[in-house]
């Protein structure tokens, strides 16, 4: 009942404080598109102002019941879907085996050249090419855009590296069953699941930490010895407490304590998470000024509740948070009304969203087109405003890896921060004009275009800008922008020349950059 | 467009072959001998990603435990270029033998990181963060020294990684590029005029509506484009016969030592090499890593030859995340080690040296029993070159949590 009513309350009362920040329905349908989703497609911006936007708000919130269909449809071109963790450890095996027999035989025959892009590695890397994809064709065509959103900033919060030796076949798990199912849960359970994930385990080394002096009881040629800091500390630094949270060495060590045994079962064969007991060290720990009580794996478990609900937690993810939905350096205000929904709800991520997106500050004018786009927000977005599908091999997550942002090959655990430096660059920004005046041609590798169904090509050239300015650009362009356009296509005789200039420079200019 | 060629003779001057000479050539030909004169100082920093065998590189010879420890890779004695009696250079860098006897190549063994991983991920992380065993760190520090260090002015071409992404030692907040391919910056409009009409209108279009760091960085991309236009990158011939080798690798030395000569501003050029990571088959005297050490050395030689004078003011300093192990393993390779060797190359370098702290592969003296001691922080090497090479003011904020000390500067830099 009360949250039916906050829902009234919402789909009324905000749209009057929207109107009070002189926001059209059609600007405040735009920014929704801009930050809850990867952008309008032709005419969106209409049918969201139409519907309302809280209560399309609403409906990304409650994806559950929002049909996705034809996402469904293309994820079936994705063979990584089929195979599980296990299997994917067995192919990595094979090829790994198959190459070194290769270079083996290379060496003793005296034959130094080595085929480049050939071998029994190729198949893997396609399908581990896959992951990227996937994630650029789920951006692009899923309904369920808020939740591609969350997706997208918990496997950047939670960042593992594909790069790094067994997360080559354990990060496809880790996206599907690790933060996909928690994207729009309880934080306590996404937290405890990226804790228990293979993928982080072996990413951050907790797989190999054990209590200083432990040996396993049979005897293994690389058995790990001591404490292995690195996951203790970032889960304190980057996951929860933020690098002000108030800890200290001690507490990293004592996190790291009580951590050990939590290990990963024959990795090389895709196996799960396993709690090693004779790893585990049996000690009395303080983390944070409380006392950890000897409990084995429980004792993890305890912590990591406590970590999720630290008033420091809830205070660095809700800044986070503000900070990719709202702009770089957010309003307090936003950052409060996070947290006390997070207070108030357990750390129900739907309520912390939803508390950002009803505060004032996410409307405010100085937010509208505050930020940034992301190479894949750049490339998806101008995907969906052209109108374009994209097809199921490795190009278009290529091209978002040439702008800057290779997926899922961050090596660093901080993920990327959440502010435009990481993403402009001069050659990125040079990069992001030559994908958008490819687009416009029909030849951005990995998408194809109609643009018959999106703005006819006419003779009439300012007809054409206006057209490009309200199916593509939402109407954002500036009279410069519609200015110099027009100068451009003044000598061009050619009307299909023309369209394809105006688009080009429409999504390759300032506008489209920012969100 | 006019089909002009520039040809640098042996005597350093400027000679012009040119069809169809154009006032607007014979100004940028004005430009390249101006800036010619007065080059400022370059560091070219090459990573060998995969951690390469420092002790096949610079092979510790005149040490019996060598040929004990590797009796099916240690590279015969016969085979050896001797450098001092107790060091030689692998066959492969048979290239580089003339610029050793010049002094201006050293060597710099038992250089690592005072961390212990033998991740090659956590390695080449802190060796590009320059802060060994902090994770957190998220800038590189070459982008640091150029945050700290105004004297450089900012141009477009100060620190140009050649690769398609930027790699984390040139990571943060000062400008730096990352170019693939100096022939395919810019817009990629096969046709001349076209490609120009569009450069010009998306600068339009930016300098009108664009602000903040989108301002900025299009500003700086543009400048590059005609930079660019007027190093023309198409028409390039190395000087003095120089031929490097075919490859990537090859390709980005040509491109390096282009924009030096161009007198674009470069100041940081950076490069990365693979294939070094030798666990199976790695060779001796011929083999897997003879053919990558052969690459790097014809792709250095070939660098030198075509700068000639202009090496005076130029360090190439290779690195690597760390050795490999002493002794040989069970499939002829080498597993991940702790210390390497790295090598510096230029008119600045203390050369003709095989320099750092020795420790010897005597077991005792060996890291976790196993392998070559760290006598040399890469800190202490990296800062030395930024110090007395580029004239770095302060190390302090590019390598934060250590001081980098005179005392223990490797003395890599003629002072």
């Amino acid at each position: 009942m009360r949250s039916r009513l906050l829902t009234v309350w919402l789909v009324l009362a905000v749209p009057a404080a929207l109107g009070a920040q002189g926001l059209t329905p059609r600007d405040s349908a735009l920014h929704a598109l801009n930050r809850l989703a990867y952008g309008p497609r032709p005419g969106e911006v209409d049918s969201v102002a139409r519907v309302g936007v809280m209560r399309w708000i609403e409906q990304q919130l409650a994806f559950e019941r929002v049909p996705d269909v034809r996402l469904a449809q293309r994820e079936r071109d994705f063979k990584l879907l089929d195979l599980g963790r296990e299997e994917l450890a067995q192919r990595y095996g094979d090829a790994l085996r198959q190459r070194r027999e290769m270079q083996r035989e290379m060496a003793q025959s005296g034959d130094t050249t080595r085929p480049r892009g050939a071998g029994p590695m190729r198949e893997f890397r396609e399908l581990g090419g896959e992951l990227q994809q996937l994630a650029v064709v789920r951006a692009a065509l899923s309904e369920r855009q808020l939740r591609e959103v969350m997706v997208d900033f918990w496997a950047n919060h939670f960042n593992v590296f594909v790069g790094k030796g067994a997360d080559r076949f354990l990060t496809p798990s880790y996206i599907e069953e690790t933060i996909r199912p928690n994207a729009l849960g309880r934080f306590e359970e996404l937290l405890s699941a990226t804790a228990k994930s293979p993928a982080m385990l072996f990413y951050l080394d907790n797989a190999q930490s054990v209590a200083p002096g432990a040996s396993p009881p049979r005897r293994q040629p690389r058995a790990p010895r001591g404490l292995n800091e690195n996951y203790a500390r970032e889960l304190l630094e980057l996951h929860t407490l933020g690098v002000d949270g108030g800890y200290t060495q001690q507490d990293v060590i004592a996190v790291a304590r009580i951590f050990t045994g939590w290990s990963i079962d024959r990795p090389q064969r895709g196996a799960g998470f396993a709690f090693h007991e004779w790893a585990h060290d049996h000690g009395e720990k303080q983390v944070l000024g409380v006392s950890i009580r000897e409990g084995g794996m429980d004792e993890g478990i305890r912590l990591l509740k406590l970590l999720a609900n630290e008033h420091a937690t809830m205070h660095h993810v809700s800044r986070k948070l503000c900070a990719r939905f709202v702009s770089d350096d957010p309003p307090d205000g936003c950052v409060d009304a996070a947290v006390d929904a997070w207070h108030r709800t357990n750390g129900d991520i739907r309520a912390v969203l939803r508390a950002i997106f009803t505060s004032p500050d996410f409307w405010a004018p100085q937010a509208l087109r505050a930020k940034v786009k992301t190479p894949l927000e750049f490339v998806v977005s101008a995907v969906r405003a052209a109108g374009a599908e994209p097809d199921s091999t490795l190009r278009l997550a290529q091209v978002v890896a040439r702008l800057g942002q290779p997926l899922y090959l961050q090596p660093a655990p901080t993920g990327s921060p959440e502010t435009q430096a990481q993403w402009v660059n001069s050659g990125a920004l040079l990069g992001r004009m030559n994908a958008a005046v490819a687009l416009a041609a029909g030849r951005l590798p990995g998408a194809s275009v109609d643009l018959d169904e999106v703005v006819p090509a006419t003779e009439n050239y300012e007809a054409l800008v206006d057209a490009v300015n309200a199916r593509i650009l939402a109407g954002t362009m500036s009279p410069h922008t519609r200015s110099v356009i027009l100068e451009q296509l003044a000598d061009v005789k050619d009307p299909m020349q023309a369209r394809m200039l105006a688009i080009g420079l429409a999504l390759g200019g300032p506008e489209f950059q920012r969100q | 467009m006019t089909i002009s060629r520039r040809v640098f003779v042996k005597s350093g001057g400027l000679a012009l072959v040119s069809l169809g000479l154009d006032p607007l050539f014979v100004n940028r030909a004005a430009y390249a001998l101006r800036s010619s004169t007065q080059s400022p100082a370059v560091l070219v920093c090459l990573f060998q990603r995969g951690a390469v065998d420092g002790l096949n590189m610079i092979v510790p010879h005149g040490d019996p435990l060598y040929y004990q420890e590797r009796p099916r890779i240690a590279i015969p004695a016969k085979d050896l270029i001797d450098l001092d009696g107790h060091f030689g250079l692998h066959p492969s860098l048979a290239p580089l033998k003339s610029l050793w006897d010049n002094k201006s190549l050293a060597a710099i063994h038992a250089v690592g990181s005072p961390d212990s991983t033998r991740s090659h991920f956590d390695a080449q992380d802190y060796m590009e963060s320059g802060t060994p065993g902090m994770k957190s760190t998220s800038d590189g520090w070459l982008n640091r020294y150029c945050r700290h260090d105004q004297e450089h002015a900012d141009t477009a071409f100060r620190a140009v990684a050649f690769g398609p992404q930027l790699p984390r030692i040139l990571a943060g907040t000062s400008p730096a590029l990352a170019i693939d391919d100096l022939q395919a910056f810019g817009l990629r409009v096969p046709q001349e005029g076209a490609r120009d009409k569009l450069t010009r209108a998306f600068e339009e279009l930016y300098d009108g509506a664009a602000t903040g760091l989108l301002a900025s960085s299009s500003q700086e991309g543009f400048a590059a484009i005609q930079i660019l236009k007027r190093v023309d990158p198409a028409q390039y011939q190395p000087a003095n016969g120089a031929a490097y080798p075919p490859g990537r690798f090859g390709r980005s030395m040509l491109q390096i030592a282009q924009l030096i000569k161009a007198g674009v501003g470069l100041e940081i050029a950076f490069a990365d090499l693979g294939g070094w990571d030798t666990h199976v088959n790695q060779g001796s005297s011929e083999g897997q890593l003879a053919v990558r050490l052969r690459e790097l050395g014809l792709g250095l030689a070939a660098f030198a030859q075509d700068l000639g004078e202009g090496m005076r003011n130029v360090v190439v300093l290779t690195m690597s995340e760390f050795g490999r192990t002493i002794a040989e393993n069970g499939n002829s390779g080498t597993d991940h080690g702790h210390a390497t060797a790295m090598l510096a190359l230029g008119g600045a370098v203390n050369g003709g040296k095989v320099l750092g702290r020795w420790p010897g592969l005597d077991p005792a003296s060996r890291f976790e029993g196993r392998d070559v001691a760290v006598t040399t922080d890469f800190r202490d090497l990296f800062g030395e070159i930024l110090a007395r090479h580029l004239g770095a003011a302060d190390l302090a904020p590019v390598f934060p949590g250590f001081s980098p000390s005179p005392q223990r500067f490797p003395g890599a830099i003629r002072t």
